[in-house]
């Protein structure tokens, strides 16, 4: 049934057929979403209301060795609908086990999660207009700049109302919107010249910032233009100056795949104490970040989300759990659990997939690197990755690394010509007493940048492995 | 298909209504059941596909393409993605038709099985999945075994104001077994994947065998060296080449990609762009492999699109608007990830097809240099012309023998330079389509299968 029609929170039209079903769990979405796609600098197509309203249940049940968990989700409002969810959730239930007795849902008084800004009002009340209103911006900017196009992309913005409740009494709700932007930016080759080459932008905000597009489109243009020139670099290990847009495709995958209640689980957690990185590095999971996509006043459990200490000055300090997890080590929900999230990354309809621990925003402590130029200038030799094309770091081995989108040499302690193609890679995370991208860290910058799902100075890292032409 | 067989009605008369405002008018409707397991000797969980009902109307407007979709096939959600459209097209009337011709094809077809999946419960799937644990008991260090078994019934409804009827069930099945193998903190990991359409037959594409060979696999990967860096002779196992063809000349011939000039592959149409021996072919129709489709979500028939024809690059992918564009056919390549997602032109299985060499003459040619085995990914940049494939593992090739294991490595380089370099293809013994999925940028995964035999050529290569 569409969202249109109905006043009352998505998860609070099911709670009344689960009376007798304790303990449960219900998590709703009432989602609109609009979107305008490009084609060159034209609209290609406009999209909405995507409309979709949907709940997941999910009910604990006792067993021999722990605890059956079932759930399932659903878009049938009706009785019969949601009858027939609870008795799927329930068979799943019968036959599933996790190895814990102990699940603690929070209660209403626990999920004060307060403010955190995570939606844009006039977003959230003019959604059309206001995307309208970004992609006239966007063309504009492209306007006069000959060497230059937008060759492709598309403009999404997503608005949620979020509903989440409980056997324990839990009922708690937030309203958020995202905005991402994904867009290719052509740089034009001469006759004589290379051939053309893009730039690829991927970003997601729960802002939508028209205003912004007039920094932010030269800058595009000039990475465009220096992926058109760039070219392979040279093979060997060597210095590397990795800013925020790449770390945000290693950091949440590897930490998502070794500081969660699962990896201790799979007996993968490090211990705390345990020294993984340099003693310059300090690593946090921020889940209140303004306007970060990953903030939230509540995690999908209904528990507020915190600031959590993962390696202080190296040294591993805290795990992250969700309630299952928790109750497995007699411990508390460290406000974790992510509905349809990975690598820092979230759907945008999550009611679909049950939750698992995972980070919110990885958030690097500044250090004392000084400016960006300062951490290029220790470098003296080397290379600045500004994009990796695809990291895909592995979350048990820690290997990262894939081709390089754009990069700069460095040379006398200065960004130098661009680099296009050829590998960078290596360990990012590894066992105690094993080198690895943490461990080899000469400095952490001082400058904080923002890249989803990621809050970082750029690091650089003493010596990692390029593959290269010659 | 009985949910979507009962709303056909509504959504005809929907589609029927709004064509009395604009000149084409389509739907799809979706119906999605099935059910996952996921079992590692500690926990078990099953997952059933959320019960997602909806559809996306997509109607001609005075501005172009608009689309509305909505969650449920009931009549009052019907009436609201109706509503919506006829106040853009109050605003936005379109006077002519859209460019292209509309389908009107009538297909209506199920996944033909002996043994049909779909009656497969909780209980009959712990079974296997605890089975299939057990198969790799015995392997030392082997920390964490991970079983994953799936089936996914996916039934959609194509209906246009042109008269096409295109009702559509197809069942995936797949299994997994990962291994995990600990030491010290560091960690090895290999895992057997089979997938495809059908029933209960394809399960058994995971054996014991295999599943004991992924262990220790796992158990050697511990030990494995770091893979060479720079430019080398690369040897690509079948599941590598797969990735190969899929970023080249996959992504690179998607026909939207030529309507919107960001394609380095454009100008080569009709010209030679690697060696004899490769030819290189999309294939929706191809029966039982993993992305088979009957009908595409145009309600154009699946085909199969040979896009190199033994070296030379002679098709490209299109759905209606850049055939319309390129003065092509639709290729039967537009596909949603579901009904809440946009249309474009995609693959469906691509692969090299088998040539005349075998695994033992590849690796005698290639004297030195890299085997690249278990691939993970890719990407590419139609624009540029560059590729990215990553692999899980590796050999490397000594004095034409294939010697010790190396770690994960990526291959990065432009594809007609590593046209160029092909120096030979082995044989249909080894040909494999794998079970994946793949986005365009960012978003919109959806099934996809990729293979091919191995394949000799040269790239730059390193650690990943």
């Amino acid at each position: 049934m569409s969202l249109t029609r109905s006043g009352e929170a998505a998860a609070f039209r099911v709670v009344d057929q689960l009376v007798g079903k304790e303990p449960w769990e219900v998590f709703g979405e009432r989602i609109r979403r609009y979107e305008i796609h490009l084609s060159g600098g034209k609209v290609e197509m406009t999209r909405g209301p995507i409309a979709i309203e949907g709940y997941d249940i999910r009910v604990f049940r006792p067993t021999e060795s722990g605890t059956g968990i079932g759930s399932y989700a659903s878009t049938d409002f009706t009785p019969e609908g949601v009858k027939a969810t609870v008795e799927v959730a329930e068979r799943a239930a019968k036959y599933a086990t996790f190895p814990s007795s102990r699940v603690e849902l929070v209660s209403g008084h626990g999920a004060t999660g307060g403010i955190v800004e995570v939606l844009d009002r006039g977003l959230w009340e003019y959604p059309m207009d206001s995307l309208d209103g970004y992609v006239s911006s966007l063309i504009q900017a492209f306007e006069g700049r000959k060497e230059f196009a937008l060759s492709f992309g598309s403009v999404r913005a997503t608005l949620v109302e979020t509903s989440i409740c409980n056997s324990a009494g839990l009922r708690t709700g937030y309203g958020h919107t995202t905005a991402e932007l994904e867009v290719g930016v052509k740089a034009f080759g001469g006759p004589e010249g290379p051939a053309p080459a893009e730039y690829w932008v991927n970003e997601s905000d729960r802002r939508i910032r028209p205003a912004e597009l007039g920094i932010r489109v030269p800058e595009w243009c000039r990475y465009a233009e220096d992926v058109r020139r760039g070219r392979p670099p040279p093979t060997g290990e060597m210095p590397v100056v990795l800013p925020p847009p790449v770390l945000a495709g290693i950091l949440p995958v590897v930490f998502g795949g070794r500081f969660t209640g699962p990896a201790r689980m799979r007996g993968m957690a490090p211990k705390p104490g345990a020294r993984l990185a340099s003693e310059l590095i300090t690593v946090l999971d921020d889940g209140r970040v303004p306007w970060a996509p990953m903030s939230s006043p509540v995690d999908d459990e209904g528990i507020p989300q915190r600031r959590r200490t993962l390696l202080d000055r190296g040294v591993v300090s805290e795990l992250l759990y969700d309630t299952l997890h928790a109750g497995a080590y007699d411990t508390k929900s460290t406000g974790n659990a992510f509905r349809g999230s990975s690598g820092g990354f979230r759907s945008w309809y999550r009611f679909l997939l049950p939750p698992t621990p995972s980070p919110s925003t990885i958030s690097v402590a500044p250090g004392q690197g000084g400016t960006d130029t300062e951490i290029i200038e220790a470098a003296r030799e080397g290379v600045f990755i500004q994009e990796i094309g695809w990291a895909s770091p592995d979350p048990l081995t820690g290997a990262f690394g894939g081709e390089i989108r754009l990069g700069y040499h460095i040379r006398n302690g200065e960004l130098a010509e661009p680099i296009r193609g050829g590998t960078v890679g290596g360990i990012a995370l590894a066992p105690e007493g094993s080198p690895s991208l943490l461990t080899q860290l000469v400095a952490v910058g001082s400058r904080v940048g923002f890249a989803e799902p990621v809050s970082s100075p750029p690091l650089l890292v003493k010596s990692l492995p390029v593959g290269g032409e010659r | 298909m009985g949910e979507l067989s009962d709303a056909e009605g509504d959504l005809y008369h929907t589609v029927a209504r709004l064509g009395q405002h604009s000149p084409f008018v389509e739907v799809l409707g979706e119906a999605i059941s099935g059910l996952s397991s996921r079992t590692n000797g500690r926990s078990a969980s099953f997952q059933t596909p959320a019960h997602i009902r909806g559809a996306v109307f997509r109607v001609w407007t005075g501005g172009g393409w608009t689309e509305v979709c909505v969650s449920g096939l009931d009549t009052p959600s019907l009436r609201y993605a109706e509503g919506a459209l006829e106040r853009v097209l109050a605003h936005r009337p379109a006077h002519e038709p859209p460019p292209g011709t509309p389908s009107t094809a009538r297909i209506e077809k199920s996944t033909p099985t002996p043994r049909p999946i779909t009656d497969m419960g909780e209980e009959e799937m712990q079974r296997l999945a605890r089975d299939a644990f057990s198969w790799t008991t015995g392997v030392p260090d082997i920390q964490e075994t991970e079983v994953q078994i799936s089936w996914r019934l996916d039934e959609r409804l194509y209906l246009n104001s042109a008269g096409a009827r295109c009702l559509q069930s197809i069942c995936r099945v797949r299994a997994q077994i990962a291994a995990v193998a600990l030491e010290n903190g560091r960690v090895g990991s290999d895992r057997v994947i089979h997938g495809a359409v059908g029933g209960r037959e394809i399960l058994n594409g995971v054996t014991p065998e295999k599943a004991r060979k992924a262990a220790e696999m796992a158990r050697a990967l511990l030990r494995a060296k770091a893979p060479p860096s720079g430019r080398l002779t690369v040897l690509l196992s079948p599941s590598v080449t797969g990735y190969f063809a899929h970023e080249s000349f996959g992504h690179g011939a998607e026909a939207d990609q030529f309507v919107r000039n960001r394609s380095y592959l454009q100008p080569l149409l009709g010209k030679l762009v690697g060696p004899e021996i490769l030819t290189i072919v999309d294939n929706g129709s191809y029966a039982g492999a993993w992305s088979e489709i009957y009908a595409d979500d145009e309600g154009h028939p699946a085909q199969r699109t040979v896009l190199v024809d033994k070296g030379r690059f002679v098709g490209a992918l299109h759905d209606r608007d850049t055939a319309a564009a390129l003065g092509a056919e639709p290729t039967g390549n537009t596909r949603r990830s579901d009904v809440f997602s946009r249309a474009y032109v995609r693959m469906t299985n691509t692969y090299v097809e088998p040539g005349g060499s075998t695994f033992d003459e590849l690796v005698k040619e290639a004297r030195n240099g890299v085997l690249l085995e278990s691939g993970t990914g890719g990407i590419e940049d139609p624009q540029g012309g560059q590729i990215q494939v990553k692999a899980r593992m590796g050999h490397l090739i000594e004095d034409g023998k294939v010697t010790d294991l190396v770690s994960s490595m990526a291959l990065s380089g432009r594809v007609l330079e590593f046209l160029a370099s092909v120096r030979g293809v082995s044989g249909k013994e080894d040909f494999v389509l794998d079970s994946g999925s793949c986005g365009k940028g960012r978003t919109d995964f959806l099934p996809n299968s990729a293979g091919g035999p191995y394949l000799l050529a040269s790239a730059v290569v390193g650690q990943a």
